[in-house]
């Protein structure tokens, strides 16, 4: 324990002695006071005691939600620990392990009655203690925030704790495997920045994909109704030659039409049905994918699932009556309704499961784990 | 550096009776072996091949050879560092490797790194702790030796500040910060300057008298000489010669008698033209073709004229015995005698003086810890030296 308790104590003086660490912790208060600074009215934003009188305002958002999805969620955790803290957080961690390693440095070290995997272990640990800081130090201040502003004590903001620190952990877990691989601190940033941005590619992708699915969905589903629609017309103007002349005389004019039209739509089910075969495709593939990596944004996103009351969660993805459905095609015969669409793909989102979601992302981190230790508990130094 | 304070002053505490039992060698080593795999086609690394070695405890004990023999691998695999292809040793009566054993290790490396961010106390109080030393004694301790090592009004100073002479006091201050029973020190003195390898001999030899181990490696020769009680040499990944000094250079001990000629010869007149003469009736002697021994030193300049019974040109030597069988050895320059004992020479020198030759010089020479060392890298088939570095062997 003493041992352990020495390399989180020296983790922390190397922290200690980085300006970027304090610069960062420094910005994470800014980003809190600013946040604090400013809220909303009945008339839209305010900054301190003064009405803005542009932006949301409490007719479409409670304080609550504005400070607790907007500020926090949407501001605080997503755009700055998600992303500029993380990049910072990197820069300043992504050297630890290659210095640790160096030659000269790892000789002490290892001539130490610590055993390797330990040693390895709580230096990893030690690394998450930069964003483990800064992250528990911004939703302190934002849950005191909160309360004061908004009158909200809400703890389920300190969730933001295991989820950042887990999320940071899915990247450093992969700039370790390459710090140890490249012995580089600048290598093993650049690398883990190339993977984090096929990460976000891939989630891109899937997104893309899961719309596309949810689209196609909806054509096929339209124009299966418009083929019966179609074939029930067919059908009722083939009857009608059997009634009287003037009957008659309309449908062999308005049949020949109507069964080019339902050629047309039949044509149009098997391009739909092909491309509905392919996203399903796409996102068996996508699943499989995402299964294997790390779920960045989708921890991060498990506040939102977290934070977001049921009403707030029906506003959020537009699920109620009262709001218009957008038409949004140029298909006559397939006109999907985007709002539908984006429902689907956010319910997609929102009803991921949290055990696949943490599971797979600590699996992968487990694996990556598991591969530096074994690395360096066999490496000759 | 100032005197040793009182944590060196302490001797070791012996384990209760156990310690009665305990092995009288800090290090055994037997075939200790690291081949470097060759990875994409390269060759294979022989860096150590069957090294047995034996480390008394008490004394220090100094690992010598030339670049690449090996020496820090040895080191490094001693503190787990570098694992070893074969090892059945022991240390400090535990396995080589056994975390526990370390505990009881002190261990400076050679270029060693130390966090810049710490102060020294910080980084005294840092390894210590890694070497599961309590607080209370890490805080007694580090105090005391940065003061043995005068580094006493830098401790609230970060390393970053330090010269690299300071940053080795502070890396001898850390290998001694869990009083340790061995200390395995990887060129203690480079880069300090004279009055500061001075103050660590004077370390070395105290944590020596109190029957501490030193382990030593250093490319000082002179150094070594002067402190170690034991030297190894490795070259090429192998023990090439092991044991004190004085068991090493036994061989090579001898007396050397440096002459002049005798009054009314030429002062440029070789002592081998005049010797064979005035030995005759102490020695027996026979002229050799070519010069098999260096020269002794100083080196004088010789003529070539001479009236004695054996004669011989100026750049040969005369090589013979004495009547009690004492071989002997006559150059330009004077007289060497193949033994350490100062009666063997007492009979040359009166039959010297007795036919008025002057005597410049009767000294004792040994094989310096240099000479060992030269006469070690070199290849005897050859008579060059041995390739710098470990021997590869083709996969």
């Amino acid at each position: 324990m003493r041992q352990t308790l020495a390399i989180f104590v020296d983790a922390y003086r190397e922290l200690n002695s980085k300006k970027l660490f304090w610069i960062v912790l420094s910005l994470s208060f800014l980003i809190v006071l600013v946040c604090g600074a400013v809220g909303i009215d009945a008339h839209g934003l305010t900054f301190l005691k003064w009405s803005l009188n542009f932006g949301p305002n409490t007719g479409i958002m409670s304080k609550e939600f504005f400070y607790k999805q907007v500020l926090f969620t949407g501001l605080g955790i997503k755009f700055w620990l998600s992303w500029l803290a993380t990049i910072l957080a990197l820069v300043s961690t992504a050297g630890m392990i290659p210095d640790f390693i160096s030659g000269g440095s790892i000789d002490v070290v290892l001539a130490k009655p610590v055993g390797r995997l330990r040693l390895f272990l709580t230096k990893y640990l030690a690394g998450l203690l930069f964003v483990a800081l800064q992250v528990l130090v911004f939703a302190v201040a934002a849950f005191v925030l909160i309360g004061i502003r908004a009158g909200v004590w809400e703890p389920r903001l300190l969730l933001a704790v295991p989820l950042v620190v887990s999320f940071f952990s899915y990247l450093y877990c992969i700039c370790a495997l390459l710090g140890l691989l490249t012995r580089s601190g600048i290598a093993s940033l650049l690398l883990t920045m190339l993977i984090w941005g096929a990460c976000f590619l891939i989630t891109t992708a899937e997104v893309g994909v899961v719309t596309g699915k949810a689209f196609n969905d909806q054509r096929v589903e339209l124009l299966e109704k418009g083929i019966t629609r179609k074939q029930k017309e067919v059908a009722d103007l083939e009857g009608r030659q059997d009634k009287g002349a003037a009957a008659v005389m309309t449908g062999a004019i308005q049949l020949p039409i109507a069964k080019k039209s339902l050629e047309g739509l039949e044509a149009k089910r098997t391009d739909a049905l092909w491309w509905q075969t392919f996203f399903r495709r796409m996102d068996t593939s996508a699943f499989i994918v995402k299964t294997v990596l790390p779920k960045l944004s989708e921890t991060t996103d498990l506040l939102d699932r977290s934070l977001l009351s049921e009403k707030d969660r029906r506003d959020f993805t537009d699920d109620n009556a009262d709001t218009p459905e957008i038409i949004t095609s140029d298909d006559p015969d397939a006109r999907v309704d985007a709002k539908k669409v984006r429902r689907q793909v956010i319910q997609h989102k929102m009803t991921q499961p949290i055990g696949w979601i943490i599971g797979t992302s600590l699996g992968f981190e487990f694996v990556v784990l598991g591969i530096c230790c074994w690395i360096f508990c066999r490496r000759d130094f | 550096m100032n005197a040793p304070g009182p944590i060196l002053n302490a001797p070791i505490p012996l384990a209760g009776p156990a310690a009665a039992t305990l092995s009288d060698l800090a290090l055994d080593l037997h075939g200790v072996s690291k081949t470097y795999s060759g990875r994409f086609g390269s060759k294979k690394v022989h860096a150590l091949r069957e090294i047995d070695m034996r480390v008394h405890r008490g004394e220090i004990f100094g690992l010598l050879g030339p670049n690449g023999a090996g020496k820090s691998t040895l080191v490094k695999i001693l503190m787990t560092v570098i694992r070893p292809t074969s090892c059945r040793g022991l240390m400090l009566g535990k396995p080589v490797g056994d975390k526990n054993a370390l505990r009881r290790v002190g261990y400076l490396p050679e270029h060693h790194r130390f966090p810049e961010y710490l102060t020294a106390s910080q980084l005294l109080d840092y390894f210590g702790a890694l070497s599961d030393v309590p607080r209370a004694v890490r805080r007694m301790r580090s105090a005391e030796l940065l003061e043995l090592v005068g580094l006493a009004t830098w401790s609230k100073h970060k390393v970053k500040g330090f010269s690299k002479g300071m940053r080795q006091r502070l890396g001898i201050a850390n290998a001694l910060m869990m009083d340790p029973e061995l200390v395995v020190l990887d060129e203690p003195t480079d880069g300090v300057d004279p009055v500061g390898r001075r103050d660590i001999r004077g370390i070395l030899t105290t944590l020596r008298d109190q029957g501490r181990t030193v382990f030593l490696n250093s490319h000082l020769l002179s150094e070594l000489e002067m402190v170690c009680t034991r030297v190894a040499i490795l070259v090429q990944g192998r023990v090439s010669a092991q044991g004190s000094i004085d068991e090493l250079t036994r061989d090579s001990r001898r007396y050397e008698i440096e002459v002049g000629p005798p009054v009314g010869m030429g002062d440029q007149t070789p002592a081998h033209v005049f010797l064979p003469g005035a030995l005759s009736g102490v020695s027996k002697l026979e002229p050799v073709s070519e010069i098999a021994a260096p020269p002794m030193a100083p080196p004088m300049s010789a003529g070539a004229n001479g009236s004695a019974a054996i004669v011989a040109p100026a750049a040969m030597v005369i090589r013979g015995t004495t009547n009690t069988g004492i071989p002997l050895t006559i150059d330009r320059f004077g007289i060497r005698v193949g033994s350490d004992d100062a009666t063997a020479v007492q009979p040359l020198i009166d039959a010297l003086r007795a036919k008025g030759i002057t005597i410049r010089a009767v000294r004792p020479v040994r094989e310096s810890l240099e000479d060992l060392f030269m006469k070690a890298v070199m290849d005897p088939t050859t008579g060059k030296e041995y390739k710098p570095g470990a021997a590869d062997v083709k996969p």
